[in-house]
C-alpha cells in the first residue's frame, strides 16, 4: 500500500468516529439529554485535557498500563510457549486441550471475586485476571500457527543439518510468528477492556476506579474521560503493535 | 564427504513432535558400507503404503530397485500420482519406506542430512530471511564461520545469476528468481546428490527453459549428482543421462532409457537432433502406455 492510499483510508476512517462524535453533540444541543447526565463532547474533552495534565490522573493512568502490561506480557509468555509446545509434542497437547477447552469458554471476570479473596485488592488480582482472559486468543494462535508450518520449510531446515529439536525455534516459531501477532492483537484489545473492569469492580485506583466514583457522584463529566482515556490507550497501543508487526513481518507476503 | 545419514533419535527426544514427517526407525548398528564403489544412490525393493482417510491402504510406490551412478543426473518421469516424488522424499530421508531401503554412498538412509540437498516446486524459501540470509543458513548450520559462510554465499548468489538482490526478501523476488536462491541455499552447503522435486513446475516456459540451462551449466561445473522428478518429457530428456520412466499406482518402474546425447547440451541444436526428437517420442509413447494400464486396471 503506497502513502496516499494508507492517507485516504486513514481519512475514511475518520468519517464514521467523527459521525459519531457529531450525533453525540446532537443529541445534548437539541436536548434529547439534559447536559448533567450526557454533557456534549466539547465540555468531556475539555476537562479530558485538563486532567491529562493532572498527576493525580496521569497516575491512574500510570496503574491501569502497569496492570495492562503486566497481564498481557505474562499471556504472551504462557501462550506462546504452552502453543509451541502443544504443537510440538503429542504429549502436551493431549494434557493442554482438555484443559482450554474447559477454560477458554469460562467467563474469566467470574473467576475474579475468588482472585480478590486470593490475591488482595491490589494489582496481582488484576493482572491475573488480565493475563487470564488475554491468555487463550494467543495460545489458540500460536497453536494454530505452529502447526500449519509448511512441510517443506522444515525439510529443508533439517536437510542444511538443522537438528531435530532446533526446529522448533529455528523454524517453527518464526514461521509461526503472523498467526502470533494477530492473537496478540486480540490479546491486547481484551486486555484494555479487561484490565478496566477490573478496576471498575474493585479497585482504589485507575481509570476504571476513576469511571465508578464519578459515576457514584453523578459526575458525568469525569465519568466519559476515563471512558475516552482507555480508548486512546488502545488506539495507540494497537498503532504500536502494528508498527512491531511491519516489522516483524517485513519479509512475509502480505495477508 | 558424507553427512550424518545415521544419526539415531535419543529416546524418547521429539518423539511426538508433530509438525516434523514420521522419523523412521531407530537404527543403531554401525552403517555397512555395500554396494560398487561408483554407487552414489541405490534404493532396493522400496515399497511404500499410505494410509488414507478410510483407512485403507493405498500404495504408492511398489517393489522399486534403482541405482544411481555417482554424477549421473537422473530423473523419474511419470505421471501425476504415481509416485515419484515419494520416491525423492524416501531418498531425502523425508519420509521412511514401509518395506525396503534406500542407501547413500553405501549407508542406510534415516533421516535427512546435509549431503543430499533437496529443492521443491514451491521453492520452501524462509520468508523471515533475505535471499543471503536464506543461503547463508546451510553454511551457518554446518558450523561456517559468519564472515566465510557470507563471502561464500555472496558467490553463490552471483552464481545463480542474482547479484545485487541478497538484501531482497523472497517475496519481492519472480518465482524463477526464488527458485535460483533455492539452488543457492541446498548448493551452499555441497551436498553430493542433488534432489529436485519438480524444481521447475511452477514457472512459465520461457522462465523454465532459462532455468534449465543455468541448472545445466552449473551441474556440467562439478556434476553432482542429480535426481530430478518432473512429469515434462522435453525436460527429462534435455537435461538427464537416464530417464526413469513409471507407472501410475501404484508406482513401478516402468523402464529405464539412457539418454546418448552428446554434453554440452545446447537447446538450440537438440531441438533439431533426430535423436533428441526420437527420445522424446519413444519416452512419450511408453507414458501413454502407461496411462492406459492406469485406466483400465
Amino acid at each position: 500500500m503506497n502513502a496516499r492510499a494508507l492517507t485516504s483510508d486513514v481519512l475514511l476512517g475518520i468519517i464514521p468516529i467523527a459521525l459519531a462524535i457529531g450525533l453525540w453533540q446532537a443529541i445534548s444541543s437539541f436536548g434529547y439529554a439534559p447536559v448533567t447526565l450526557l454533557p456534549p463532547p466539547g465540555m468531556v474533552f475539555t476537562r479530558l485535557v485538563q486532567q491529562l495534565l493532572t498527576s493525580s490522573f496521569q497516575q491512574e493512568i500510570a496503574s491501569t498500563l502497569f496492570r495492562l502490561f503486566a497481564g498481557f506480557a505474562i499471556a504472551v509468555i504462557l501462550g506462546v510457549g504452552i502453543g509451541l509446545a502443544a504443537a510440538a509434542s503429542p504429549a502436551v497437547n493431549a494434557v493442554v486441550r482438555p484443559i482450554v477447552r474447559v477454560l477458554a469458554p469460562l467467563p474469566k471476570v467470574a473467576l475474579y471475586p475468588a482472585l480478590l479473596l486470593l490475591l488482595g485488592f491490589g494489582h496481582e488480582s488484576k493482572i491475573t485476571l488480565v493475563a487470564a482472559d488475554a491468555l487463550f486468543p494467543i495460545l489458540l494462535s500460536t497453536y494454530y500457527g505452529a502447526s500449519m508450518v509448511e512441510q517443506k520449510l522444515i525439510w529443508s531446515a533439517m536437510a542444511a543439518g538443522t537438528p531435530r529439536r532446533q526446529i522448533l525455534f529455528k523454524v517453527v516459531l518464526p514461521a509461526a510468528v503472523p498467526s502470533i501477532l494477530t492473537g496478540c492483537r486480540i490479546g491486547l484489545v481484551i486486555s484494555c477492556i479487561v484490565v478496566f473492569l477490573a478496576e471498575m469492580i474493585s479497585s482504589t485506583d485507575g481509570l476504571g476506579y476513576r469511571l465508578v466514583t464519578a459515576a457514584r457522584t453523578f459526575q458525568a463529566v469525569d465519568m466519559f474521560v476515563p471512558l475516552i482515556t482507555i480508548s486512546m490507550l488502545g488506539l495507540i497501543l494497537n498503532g504500536l503493535l502494528q508498527g512491531l508487526r511491519s516489522y516483524l513481518l517485513r519479509g512475509f507476503p502480505e495477508v | 564427504m558424507v553427512g550424518p545419514v545415521t544419526h539415531g533419535k535419543t529416546p524418547g527426544s521429539k518423539a511426538g513432535m508433530k509438525v516434523v514427517p514420521s522419523r523412521p526407525e531407530v537404527r543403531t548398528d554401525p552403517a555397512p558400507v555395500r554396494g560398487p564403489a561408483s554407487a552414489m544412490i541405490e534404493i532396493e525393493r522400496v515399497s511404500q503404503t499410505f494410509r488414507t482417510a478410510g483407512r485403507q491402504a493405498h500404495l504408492a510406490l511398489s517393489d522399486i530397485s534403482l541405482t544411481i551412478e555417482d554424477g549421473a543426473f537422473v530423473s523419474i518421469l511419470g505421471p501425476s500420482g504415481c509416485g515419484k516424488s515419494t520416491l525423492l522424499y524416501i531418498v531425502g530421508g523425508f519420509v521412511s519406506p514401509t518395506e525396503g531401503e534406500a542407501r547413500v554412498k553405501g549407508r542406510t538412509i534415516t533421516g535427512p542430512g546435509p549431503d543430499r540437498g533437496p529443492v521443491f516446486q514451491e521453492f520452501a524459501l524462509f520468508p523471515w530471511k533475505t535471499v543471503l540470509g536464506n543461503v547463508m543458513y546451510g553454511p551457518r548450520q554446518q558450523g561456517v564461520k559468519s564472515a566465510e559462510a557470507d563471502a561464500q554465499s555472496r558467490r553463490l548468489i552471483e552464481m545463480v545469476g542474482l547479484k545485487g538482490f541478497e538484501n531482497f526478501y523472497p517475496k519481492e523476488l519472480s518465482g524463477g528468481m526464488k527458485q535460483r536462491v533455492a539452488l543457492a541455499r541446498t548448493l551452499a552447503y555441497h551436498p553430493a546428490v542433488l534432489l529436485m522435486d519438480e524444481p521447475f513446475g511452477a514457472l512459465d516456459a520461457h522462465t523454465r527453459t532459462r532455468l534449465q540451462n543455468d541448472l545445466l551449466n552449473i551441474w556440467e561445473r562439478d556434476r553432482k549428482t542429480v535426481l530430478f522428478v518432473t512429469h515434462s518429457v522435453d525436460e527429462a530428456v534435455f537435461l538427464s543421462d537416464k530417464v526413469v520412466v513409471m507407472t501410475r499406482a501404484p508406482g513401478r518402474i516402468k523402464e529405464i532409457v539412457d539418454i546418448a546425447l552428446p554434453r554440452p547440451r545446447r537447446r538450440a541444436e537438440l531441438l533439431l537432433d533426430p535423436r533428441y526428437q526420437k527420445y522424446v517420442v519413444e519416452i512419450e509413447r511408453m507414458i501413454d502406455d502407461t496411462s492406459e494400464e492406469g485406466l483400465h486396471p
